[in-house]
């Protein structure tokens, strides 16, 4: 068996994974990164893409609004290109508590969240589809950030410093050497083989899958518990300013504009199972109404996608018989040498997106007092790889861009505008045989006719390249189409349906994909078992934004 | 104040089945009009005619399975039209093409028998009738194969169309051949307008000519032109010495065009009209008559009256139906009562693709004779129809074919009556 060793593994490849291998590598450690799946693949893919100004928090948690607000700052700076500064309104509806409002503007002028309410008429001017009713505005710095684009730029900026990022490994055990976490084994789901990773000290970022990997390293009580939540995508900037209600946060108060859509979120439904990816027709339902509160008519634009995440909301079960119930949005970074006795190990979990690079500063310092190395954290300073610039992502970027190419370039993937020469290098880099990592790095086939042109051309193009075999590209067509089917079907209705039976023509009536010659499986709603999720999962969301 | 227009029938929609139902009450006597928002499913679909093609199992003999499907399912719009008449209106199809506009172009095969037919990923598919540009790729009688496709053809991939073909047992293999067509993006429609040049042809077969010695048959997609496709295959087979044949790929459809052009010039011949860009957006009804429809043609709303309708007006894809978001379906063009609409609780979708979907037999309500139920003088055709899933069981176009054939026979038989009685 392969051994790789290492001063620091971290065990998840979301934002907090990829924040700590970026802020660990930046201070000269030696990195290992595993995920069971790809990078950004559970919790932080599965957001609305809200970078929290920290308004949301100023009544009901003060520390967490002050930690977005400077995040928020920070992150503008340091993940620039990953960040279009949209700004935020919260807004006073007829369905709000008036009263509300004083309170939040004294926790903002408190938390340091900056806030200027300005005249109904002027965010009725900006932002003319939403409630005409409301009787108060505030403008926060809330934005929008591409997580994907995120985590790309961490473990790019991370593996140019010679970490070593490994997707699709999941862990299996976790070694130990008396009271020390020595490493891991983990199995490659895509390989079949297995690998033993030695760590000076093992960092499990691995979110709501916290407590398993915990109970791996025979460690007890660590105890997240999933709260899911769902989010709709609408296929407009039905407003281009992230709107929330000025109220006590609860359940679908909230539109984020990004790229081409509008997400509305969220809910929150605790589950025991951090991969249960159910979604209810009452909370689409509840979903679309809290939207027409906030913009009249948004049932009638179109749905273009459902999606469930999981909060990792952490509850110490160690501390939970003698202290409060209460479960805390905060992030838990718990130093096991401290709380167990046992070394080499350190756990991060609960927080939120908007705070992961802070989460992983302090993971890291942990780390580095464990290792006796003195370095201190410079990712408040240094940019993402991308982000050099220190400009914000713009909407039309990328159209932009296009523009100058009209004739002497190939557009595989009209509605994210998604170029031949991008996707086959793309293909070539990753060396996936799967056109869903692919979607997932360039948002092939995310947009509106959610793949129906493009996954044809892209799998030839895999094929052509040799990236793929016959079997394979065919295969992969037919995983794409129940990959997007699963976050479509719970809100398809209007124009989404329309261009689904469309769809269903071009893979049917045209290209009949479901009589395909190679002995490629017809997915059966469930994911295949190759990307190792546990059998019973319900299936239902990929994330769209 | 619109303007108002008389017809004996008016034929709402102008794919395939208004088309034919438009052409056949016109050649009936009738005066007619079809009136459509735009283009229909000729532009999507491959352009063969696909009676019937699985069921689940391949079927290769339409005709036969058509009849047991009648019986077995009774909801089916094979059910009441029947296999015989499926036959007569392909029969009809056969005629009207080889008489129509593009020079000795020509549909051949019969509900006897499928062809098997190559797909642009390579699949087999089964269809009963096609144009003869499509009859050389009959799996049946394929040799060595040549798949050939353009740099600047997105929309056709030779080397997985070929790989899958291989995986079928059809010796084939799939080359890119270096012609430009002067821009990096270009679809079939933009390289079938040069196939329609024979100076364009011969260099392009020249180019193919060395490329193309170890093979019998060459495969190209459907872009041979869309005025002269006959003259242009014909000069292919003739300068390469091999047998060539067309394969459908990605809208929008080139054969699905030439189609629509044989099927409006067939209107127009036997004295029909056509109006495009005239969506239906309103309608006046006497009890169980529909007495007149609204479009909204730009500077020109129209009222069109009409002792009797056609509603070809398509299923969710076009637009017609629709699903809102409180999770109702309603048929927008009569506001008709749809059938095979999921119960308030039951599943409208499947959340595994490939199963059947519950929603996927929606269609406007309708007696044995295609009328809809609770009017005199509307009949139903085409995707409007209930119960069948065209794409997965590869009969959409011969459903088209078949129930605008009948639309029309159901109607004339009504106007005739009418207009004895009125004598």
């Amino acid at each position: 068996m392969v051994t790789l060793t290492t001063d620091v593994l971290v065990i998840g490849g979301g934002a907090t994974g990829a924040g700590v291998a970026w802020d660990a590598s930046l201070r000269g450690l030696d990195v290992v990164l595993v995920d069971r799946l790809d990078l950004a693949e559970g919790t932080s893919g599965r957001f609305h893409g809200l970078l929290h100004s920290g308004g949301r928090y100023v009544v009901k948690d003060p520390l967490a609004a002050r930690e977005c607000i400077g995040e928020n700052r920070i992150l503008r700076r340091v993940a620039a290109d990953s960040i279009e500064d949209t700004g935020g309104f919260f807004v006073t509806t007829p369905f709000d508590d008036p009263a509300y409002a004083d309170r939040f503007a004294a926790g903002c002028k408190e938390t340091g969240v900056d806030c200027q309410e300005i005249p109904v008429a002027v965010a009725l001017r900006e932002e003319p589809r939403i409630n005409a009713g409301i009787t108060r505005a505030f403008r926060v710095p809330d934005a929008n950030i591409d997580v994907w684009k995120t985590v790309g730029s961490l473990a790019r900026g991370a593996q140019q410093r010679g970490a070593r990022i490994l997707t699709y490994h999941e862990v299996t055990a976790v070694h130990r050497d008396g009271d020390a976490v020595t490493g891991v084994r983990v199995h490659d789901v895509r390989g079949g083989e297995d690998l033993d990773i030695q760590a000076r000290v093992t960092v499990n970022a691995s979110g709501a899958w916290a407590g398993r990997i915990a109970d791996l390293a025979g460690i007890e009580g660590v105890r997240v518990l999933p709260g899911r939540g769902i989010m709709i995508a609408m296929n407009h900037r039905l407003v281009n300013t992230v709107v929330n209600r000025c109220q006590m946060p609860t359940d679908g108060d909230i539109i984020v504009p990004i790229r081409t859509v509008s997400v509305v979120g969220t809910t929150d439904k605790h589950t025991d199972d951090p991969d249960d990816h159910t979604v209810l027709q009452s909370e689409v339902d509840a979903m679309l109404d809290e939207g027409e509160k906030l913009v009249p008519g948004f049932r009638q634009a179109r749905a273009l996608r459902v999606w469930t995440g999981v909060r990792p909301l952490f509850e110490d079960a160690k501390e939970s018989e003698t202290e409060t119930r209460d479960v805390t949005r905060a992030h838990a970074l718990l130093d096991h040498q401290q709380r167990d006795g046992v070394s080499g190990f350190v756990t991060i979990t609960g927080g939120k997106l908007t705070t992961f690079r802070l989460m992983a500063e302090q993971t890291v310092d942990a780390v580095c007092k464990a290792l006796g190395v003195e370095q201190s954290c410079k990712t408040a300073i240094e940019p993402l790889p991308g982000s050099e610039s220190g400009q914000n992502y713009k909407l039309g970027e990328r159209l932009g861009r296009k523009e100058q190419h009209l004739r002497d370039e190939q557009v595989i993937c009209e509605c994210e505008l998604v170029a031949r020469a991008k996707l086959e290098q793309t293909i070539r880099s990753t060396r996936s045989t799967n056109l869903d990592d692919i979607r997932r790095q360039l948002r092939l086939g995310m947009g509106p006719c959610q793949g129906g042109f493009c996954i044809y051309r892209a799998a030839g193009i895999m094929h052509e390249l040799d990236g793929l075999s016959a079997e394979q590209a065919d295969s992969s067509i037919l995983a794409f189409l129940q990959e997007r089917w699963k976050g479509v079907w719970p809100v398809l209705y209007g124009d989404q349906l329309r261009q689904m039976r469309f769809d269903e023509w071009i893979f049917h009536g045209v290209l009949d994909v479901d009589h395909l010659p190679t002995s490629a499986n017809i997915p059966n709603g469930e994911l295949p078992d190759s990307v190792g999720r546990p059998d019973g999962a319900i299936p239902a969301a990929g994330s769209a934004t | 104040m619109n303007r108002r227009k008389r017809y004996d029938a008016v034929v709402i929609g102008a794919g395939t089945a208004g088309l034919v139902a438009g052409t056949r009450l016109a050649q009936s006597g009738a005066s007619v009009c079809v009136v459509a928002k735009g283009v229909g499913s000729t532009h999507l679909a491959p352009g063969t005619i696909d009676a019937l093609g699985y069921m689940p199992e391949r079927v290769q003999e339409p005709a036969t399975a058509i009849a047991r499907l009648a019986e077995a399912d009774p909801g089916h719009p094979y059910a009441s039209i029947g296999a015989e008449l499926v036959s007569e209106a392909a029969e009809w199809l056969i005629t009207t093409v080889a008489s129509g506009p593009a020079p000795g172009y020509r549909y051949v095969g019969n509900l006897e028998r499928n062809f098997l037919l190559p797909t642009a990923v390579g699949a087999l598919k089964p269809s009963a009738v096609i144009p003869e540009t499509f009859a050389a790729g009959d799996s049946s009688q394929l040799g060595r194969l040549v798949v050939v496709g353009l740099p600047a053809l997105r929309d056709f991939h030779p080397e997985l169309c070929a790989a899958n073909l291989q995986a079928a047992g059809v010796d084939a293999r799939g080359i890119t051949i270096d012609v430009s067509v002067d821009r990096a993006d270009s679809s079939t429609l933009g390289i079938s307008r040069l196939f329609d040049d024979p100076t364009w042809r011969t260099s392009f077969a020249a180019r193919l000519t060395p490329l193309v010695r170890a093979a019998d048959h060459v495969a190209l997609p459907a872009m041979l032109g869309l005025k002269d496709p006959h003259g242009a295959l014909h000069d292919l087979e003739n300068k390469l010495g091999r047998r060539v044949f067309e394969i459908s790929t990605l809208p929008p459809s080139v054969p699905g065009m030439r189609l629509y052009e044989i099927l409006s010039h067939a209107l127009r011949a036997a004295g029909g009209s056509l109006a495009f860009g005239a969506g239906v957006v309103a309608h006046e009804r006497d009890g169980e008559r529909i007495l007149s429809v609204d479009t909204e043609s730009a500077g020109s709303p129209t009222t069109y009256e009409a002792d009797a309708f056609v509603l070809a007006s398509g299923g969710f894809h076009s637009g017609a139906i629709t699903l809102d978001s409180h999770w109702l379906a309603h048929e927008l063009v009569l506001d008709l009562p749809l059938q095979g609409v999921p119960g308030k609780d039951e599943p409208r979708f499947s959340a595994a693709y490939f199963d059947e979907q519950p929603m996927a037999r929606v269609g406007v309500a309708v007696d044995a004779e295609q009328r809809a139920l609770g009017t005199s003088n509307v009949v139903v055709a085409g995707a409007s129809l209930p119960g069948a899933v065209p794409w997965r069981e590869a009969s959409g176009e011969g459903i088209a074919l078949s129930s605008g054939y009948r639309a029309a026979q159901v109607l004339a038989g009504q106007l005739s009556k009418r207009t004895e009685a009125l004598r």
